[in-house]
């Protein structure tokens, strides 16, 4: 369930292990990854103004969206985050190469007057400009710096990051870098918890791999239809077209989470999006698909035997004369009766009968009462006789 | 589950066998090296041969290859075999913290028994007047089959006279780990233990370095009794790693370091996480490797495998064996199974167990065909067990 996301992002990272992180990957034919992370976004930002959090502050890397977009989005979801230095968005949007501020210094020199735009380095409301994203230290180092103010001078709390579009990250740094990025704010001391949104069909399959590699929960948007190219064909076939249309509005969300155990737990649910808001459901109609391959070729019986069983089976008298503890087993042969027999005295407390219908090696009836059915043929005649078949049972 | 070697037996001079502790004479004239984890040295055919390479193909779900590089690494260090640890980490020595530590097996002489053969004859209740004749048959045959003991040492743990310091099972060619045992301090602080920091290398010529000064000190051209040292590289091409996307140079490091420990006395355990590679390159390694197995994450609250088999619950993993040692001899082994699976007993034993089937109810009327057949069919998306 998205909740369980939720709660893991806002419960963050216990002492001695990683980051919680939460990697949110859509596609062209669902376009619901924005909403998605600001579906996210903004449970953890209510969780932390509220301090149900262990985070104490955010830092929003913004690469697809301008600083204030965030700060209307959560004050339209009630959250005033305008005023609070806990949250923190670090603009790579605006100028992420430095172009704009080349070009100014450019005209600055050129016409030796003060611009009205002015170039510093604090856009307005407060938000760090980042103008040189190329640079893996220098994002690092003013991620952390961020994330220090947004906790503020206490030292000791920790923040949650969160990564607007990594798809953009991907451009300017090659993936090592990117990488050793999102695992360097993994492993951090002061990170609660990350959570990043990629365009999964923007890169190559290794890319989002290793994404998924350093993510603990991995959300996958799926269209409800899927739709081939070659079906993409409408003319005037009303179906698809609701079928497209159907894809714009609602989706599938099927979370993977990694468990401490090395187990993979797999959630599917429906999402449908409504007017700025992402609302999940649960499936509503029938197949789960069957998640990943499980190689099972070789699957055998169990041919073990329990403790129990191995001790029925001991107890269990075998149809010999002898037993090889010097005494020696009287046999019922079904000739004498049944109360004369049972007057002579038998050596070992359970007592064999006969019934000719009984399988003497019938080792399934082994439960402590077991019966053994032995019938001799040979006792007519005398003992060592040459005739006799079961002559070498009597030593 | 052991590899079946054939009724020939070649007969080897004694000088082969590599006199050192940790290391038994294999078939055809190899020396092996326990992995660290009973089970698993049964199914690779008694461990690891000298001068080879053990590759885990990680699955990046599951943490499951940790598991197995601490066995390896445990198994170095109680035998006081000189160790080069690298992985991604930040603090690779964090990693060695969390090595298993040995504990003392009440019952040591069932874990060195002799070849099946030898228990099976026990189990076996045999018709009074035939006992005699076994009983002769039965010496021929556990000489046979019996593995050869750890020469010098004693094989009971108990009256080992090579004591020293540590308890007598420091012999033993593969210990009992406890994972809930940290592993005592003295053998972390070894000065044979050294720990390489992959995400700080600039390059793989440096680690290539590193490497080859290592295992000169192992050269086998140097005869007589010596150390077998191991090798544990993790995660090898974890994409924060720098060299993670040169492919050809990472596939050069591995056939250079390949051809230094073929005449090294040396092994090396490498696990990589395979989505990483392309097909091509992949399949390039495996080439390289002298034993290929991966790990597999389970899904969690499976019902289709829960009903499938049995321990559902116990499972954490599956280990498939890809592929097996070849050295010094043109026949493969066959495995009865090549999955196994992973199970965690009581937090603190690792044990590695075949596939076994849930027993069919048979109150409902299935056969078991239709059952077995359902995984070995294509697992449509529809689910029913039925429809084949």
């Amino acid at each position: 369930m998205a909740d369980s996301a939720c709660r893991a992002l806002r419960d963050g990272v216990l002492a001695g292990e990683h980051a919680p992180s939460l990697m949110i990957s859509d596609s062209m034919h669902t376009t619901a990854g924005l909403s998605v992370f600001n579906y996210f976004l903004r449970s953890l930002v209510s969780n932390i103004s509220s301090a149900r959090a262990q985070a104490k502050g955010l830092v929003v890397v913004a690469f697809d969206r301008s600083p204030d977009f965030y700060v209307k989005l959560l004050a339209r979801a009630g959250l005033d985050t305008y005023s609070h230095s806990w949250f923190q968005v670090l603009d790579c949007y605006t100028d992420p190469l430095g172009w704009q501020k080349e070009i100014l210094d450019n005209v600055k020199s050129d016409i030796q007057e003060t611009s009205e735009i002015s170039k510093e380095h604090i856009s307005h409301a407060g938000f760090t400009v980042c103008r040189d994203v190329g640079n893996m230290e220098s994002l690092m180092s003013v991620i952390l710096t961020s994330g220090k103010g947004a906790i503020g001078s206490q030292g000791k709390g920790r923040f949650s990051v969160a990564i607007d579009l990594v798809s953009i990250m991907v451009r300017h740094l090659s993936l090592p870098l990117v990488a050793n990025l999102i695992n360097n704010l993994r492993c951090h001391d002061e990170i609660s918890s990350l959570m990043w949104l990629v365009h999964s069909d923007l890169h190559e399959p290794r890319i989002v791999t290793a994404l998924e590699y350093l993510s603990s929960m991995v959300a996958v948007l799926e269209p409800i239809a899927p739709l081939s190219a070659a079906s993409l064909k409408l003319k005037g076939d009303p179906d698809k077209l609701a079928a497209l249309e159907g894809n714009l509005k609602k989706g599938k969300l099927r979370l993977r989470v990694k468990r401490r155990n090395g187990r993979v737990r797999e959630h599917i649910e429906e999402f449908t999006l409504e007017q700025a808001d992402v609302k999940f459901s649960a499936i509503s109609h029938g197949k789960f698909a069957v998640s990943g391959s499980s190689n099972l070729p070789q699957v055998q019986f169990n041919l073990q035997l329990t403790e129990k069983e191995r001790e029925d089976r001991a107890r269990v008298i075998l149809p010999f004369e002898h037993q090889g503890n010097g005494k020696e087993l009287q046999i019922y042969d079904g000739r004498k009766g049944r109360s004369a027999w049972r007057a002579s005295p038998v050596s070992d407390s359970h007592p064999v009968n006969t019934d000719p219908n009984f399988n003497a090696f019938d080792a399934s009836k082994e439960s402590g009462r077991g019966e053994i059915h032995y019938i001799r043929d040979s006792d007519d005649e005398a003992l060592d006789s040459d005739e006799d078949p079961d002559d070498d049972l009597d030593i | 589950m052991a590899s079946r070697s054939g009724s020939f037996v070649r007969n080897l001079a004694p000088t082969v066998h590599v006199q050192a502790v940790g290391a038994k004479l294999g078939p055809n004239g190899v020396s092996l090296v326990s992995t660290g984890f009973a089970d698993l040295d049964k199914v690779l055919g008694g461990g690891i041969p000298v001068g080879g390479i053990l590759m885990i193909m990680e699955d990046i779900e599951a943490p499951h290859h940790l598991l197995l590089l601490r066995y390896f690494m445990a198994q170095g260090l109680v035998h006081d075999q000189p160790l080069l640890y690298a992985s991604p980490l930040t603090s690779p020595q964090a990693f060695l913290g969390t090595l298993p530590g040995v504990v003392q097996a009440k019952d040591d002489k069932s874990e060195i028994e002799g070849s099946p053969k030898h228990t099976k004859g026990e189990n076996l209740r045999i018709a009074w007047q035939y006992r005699k004749y076994f009983n002769e048959n039965q010496s021929i045959e556990t000489h046979k089959f019996q593995q050869p003991e750890l020469a010098p040492f004693s094989r009971t743990a108990k009256s080992s006279s090579f004591g020293g310091g540590l308890t007598g099972n420091k012999y033993e060619f593969c210990s009992n780990f406890d994972l809930r045992k940290p592993m005592e301090r003295s053998l972390l602080n070894a000065i044979n233990v050294e720990c390489v920091n992959l995400q700080a290398i600039s390059d793989l010529s440096v680690f290539h370095e590193r490497c080859t000064s290592f295992l000169s000190k192992l050269s086998r051209a140097q005869g007589g009794i010596s150390q077998i040292g191991r090798i544990a590289i993790q995660s090898f091409c974890a994409p924060q790693c720098r060299h993670s996307n040169l492919d050809w140079e990472m596939l050069s490091f591995l056939k250079s370091l390949r051809a230094v420990l073929r005449v090294s006395n040396a092994v090396a355990m490498i696990t990589f996480p395979s989505s990483f590679l392309t097909p091509l390159f992949c399949t390039r390694w495996q080439h390289l490797a002298d034993i290929v197995l991966s790990v597999k994450a389970i899904p969690d609250e499976d019902k289709e495998l829960a009903s499938l088999l049995t321990d559902y619950q116990d499972m954490v993993g599956f280990v498939h064996v890809h592929k097996m040692a070849c050295i010094n001899t043109q026949v493969p082994t066959i495995l009865e199974a090549n999955t196994y699976s992973l199970k965690l007993l009581h937090k603190r034993i690792v044990v590695l167990e075949r596939l076994n089937q849930a027993p069919v109810d048979a109150s409902s009327g299935e056969s078991y065909g239709t059952v077995a057949a359902a995984p070995l069919c294509s697992r449509s998306a529809n689910g029913s067990v039925l429809d084949f």
